[in-house]
């Protein structure tokens, strides 16, 4: 225990007093709010924004009021698209030909045809097309209307059946890409938090030949390698918690509710989501000892273990592609817990049974990496890098 | 007391060690000479338990290395052949490091690291982070580190490389007082003069075999020489190394 005790605290004075990789660490976590804060941001622009939309109208002068319809619905004149704009419009050539008899006809009550022409087969142009029809239909449905009231006759009568839309996606799903990305981003900062204390006391021990010393002292390498765990455990454990506290703050900012999104940090979820990556805190640093102390350098260190790294953003994108999910994969490190998160940013309720599951092979497969490298320890070939 | 029994290794085609045997006593100065690649540092680095001999053991007081390396670890202090600090700790928490390894505590090893501070006239460096320190600064922590649980054994790879006249002199006579102690004490060296005035027995390897034993006085006359350094070189055959 004197000798655990000695080895812990030697390893944190070491990993807290170079202050320059541990803000490396926490890096990850202090762009957490800004990066959720700007893709959100960008995120609802997009889905509630109506961009201006310019239509060469022939014959406006003809329909002034369906032309300030228009206007309100930000579809606008060729004549006034900007100058950096105009290539675009003149490209996507949406054309609205209004004949010239179109105040006689609506006096006289006759159909007026307007033609709308623009090549429909491209992607791009139907939100605007939509945007014009809807525009064009209700004003046409007011005057209807209207013209029927005059005559005494309920609208309603026009309208025998009327259709409710009920959309049954949880509200939060719409943020559904938010939290994937918090997911990812999450796992990604249990995962790289511990990265550089993880190879500087195993890779980087060796190279300054101090490990060699340590490995000739009556000291068990069990206990090496817990101390070592230990110590690149906890600054992971640290990132992720950062990393939570300035999401959940930053979040605060954003109003979601905009996009339908009901997505929340509240301590419910935070607990959770601790609870999930923790273990994969103890997980990661484990396996980037694993490697880090077998390898021949700090620089073959260093690129096995970012190899490493792409473990939690494989995982989890690998996931969204497999429809019909095996069960073992609810139970595996990194999956297991990267579809828990999903759960739970859609409001899932959470299935403890296999939190406990995921997080308890989690713990074991940790508990396997770090017998085996106490084990392997003893060998000459890794002690010496052979 | 260090015995290492008819010791071979081989790392692939290269026989580091061929049938090494050797003593050190308790309360001798035992030299370990030989030329670059004499086998030398495999010999204590087999001796640490960093390496599992082909054949042969190495044992300290009457404890096989091989077969229970931490019991026997306990009774060594080892001053390796590389070693590096642990730049972002003081000399003071590394050599307190080392000693909580070597299961001191409290007063005890407050004591320990004060008398070894002292002993090696190294208070002034204590407090200040080993990063920067000169070699001969950074042999003084290494050394303190080895010695500061009074190890019974003491083995030493070269320790007076980079160190200034005042410092090995220190060193001479820390040793020198560890033998009237009763210590047992294993040095390997490439410099003659001291061998010669500090060994109470000289064990010379050549080709990771005994090339031959005695004091100091006992391979000159052996030799035919009035030198160890002449000495040597015929022990050997050659004059590769010596130089180094």
């Amino acid at each position: 225990m004197i000798q655990f005790k000695a080895l812990l605290a030697k390893e944190y004075k070491e990993a807290f007093r170079d202050k320059r990789a541990l803000m490396v660490a926490m890096m990850m976590a202090f762009l957490a709010p800004v990066m959720i804060f700007a893709l959100s941001k960008t995120m609802i622009k997009e889905m509630v924004a109506t961009p201006p939309i310019y239509v060469k109208v022939t014959g406006a002068e003809f329909a002034p009021k369906l032309m300030k319809q228009f206007k309100d619905g930000n579809i606008l004149l060729f004549k006034d698209v900007p100058e950096d704009e105009k290539r675009l419009w003149d490209e996507r050539n949406i054309a609205l030909t209004i004949p010239k008899d179109f105040a006689k006809n609506m006096v006289e009550g006759k159909t007026i045809e307007l033609v709308l022409s623009t090549d429909y087969s491209e992607k791009a142009i139907r939100a605007p097309i939509r945007r014009i029809k809807d525009k064009i239909q209700t004003y046409a449905r007011i005057i209807g209307f209207k013209r029927l009231l005059v005559r005494g006759i309920d609208v309603k009568l026009l309208q025998p059946i009327k259709i409710y839309e009920q959309d049954t996606a949880q509200p939060s799903s719409n943020a559904a890409f938010i939290s994937l990305m918090l997911g990812l981003y999450l796992l990604m900062a249990a995962f790289m938090s511990g990265l550089s204390v993880a190879i500087d006391s195993s890779a980087g021990e060796r190279e300054r030949n101090v490990l060699e010393i340590l490995l000739c002292q009556p000291v068990s390498t069990l206990k090496i390698v817990l101390a070592k765990l230990c110590t690149a455990s906890t600054i992971s454990v640290i990132g992720v918690v950062l990393t939570l506290t300035l999401t959940s703050f930053s979040v605060g900012f954003v109003d979601l509710s905009k996009i339908g999104a009901t997505f929340s940090l509240d301590l419910y979820s935070i607990l959770v989501l601790l609870i999930l990556l923790i273990p994969i805190g103890f997980f990661a640093s484990a396996l980037q000892l694993f490697v880090s102390f077998q390898a021949k350098s700090f620089k073959e260190a260093q690129s096995t273990v970012s190899m490493i790294i792409m473990l939690p953003t494989m995982i989890p994108v690998a996931l969204m592609f497999i429809d019909d999910k095996p069960k073992w994969l609810d139970w595996l490190p990194v999956s297991g817990q990267s579809l828990l998160m999903e759960d739970l940013f859609k409001n899932v309720p959470i299935n403890w049974l296999e939190v406990a599951a995921t997080g308890g092979v989690t713990i074991a497969m940790t508990i396997a990496l770090v017998m085996v490298l106490a084990y392997k320890l003893k060998s000459e070939k890794v002690v010496l890098a052979l | 007391m260090i015995e290492i029994n008819n010791l071979a290794k081989s790392f692939g085609d290269v026989q580091a060690l061929d049938g090494l045997s050797f003593s050190a006593k308790d309360g001798e100065i035992t030299g370990l000479l030989g030329p670059n690649g004499a086998g030398k540092t495999t010999c204590l680095r087999t001796l640490y338990g960093l390496l599992k001999a082909d054949s042969g053991s190495a044992i300290i007081d009457n404890i096989d290395v091989a077969l229970q390396p931490i019991l026997a670890r306990q009774k060594l202090g080892i001053f390796p052949d590389k070693f590096g600090l642990y730049e972002r700790l003081t000399a003071y928490e590394q050599i307190d490091y080392f000693a909580s390894i070597h299961g001191l505590t409290g007063e005890h090893k407050k004591q320990a690291i004060e008398q070894v501070l002292t002993d090696l006239q190294m208070q002034d460096l204590a407090h200040r982070k080993t990063q920067g320190f000169s070699q001969g600064q950074r042999m003084k922590v290494t050394l303190a580190q080895s010695l500061v649980h009074q190890p019974k054994n003491f083995v030493l790879d070269e320790p007076t490389r980079g160190l200034d006249v005042m410092s090995t002199r220190i060193l001479r006579d820390h040793l020198s007082k560890f033998k009237a102690k009763g210590h047992c004490i294993l040095f390997s060296s490439h410099v003659m003069q001291e061998v010669a005035a500090l060994c109470d027995r000289v064990i010379i390897v050549a080709n990771g075999k005994l090339a031959a034993q005695g004091t100091p006085e006992e391979l000159c006359e052996l030799a035919g020489e009035s030198q160890l350094e002449e000495a040597f070189v015929k022990i050997i055959g050659s004059d590769e190394g010596v130089a180094a």
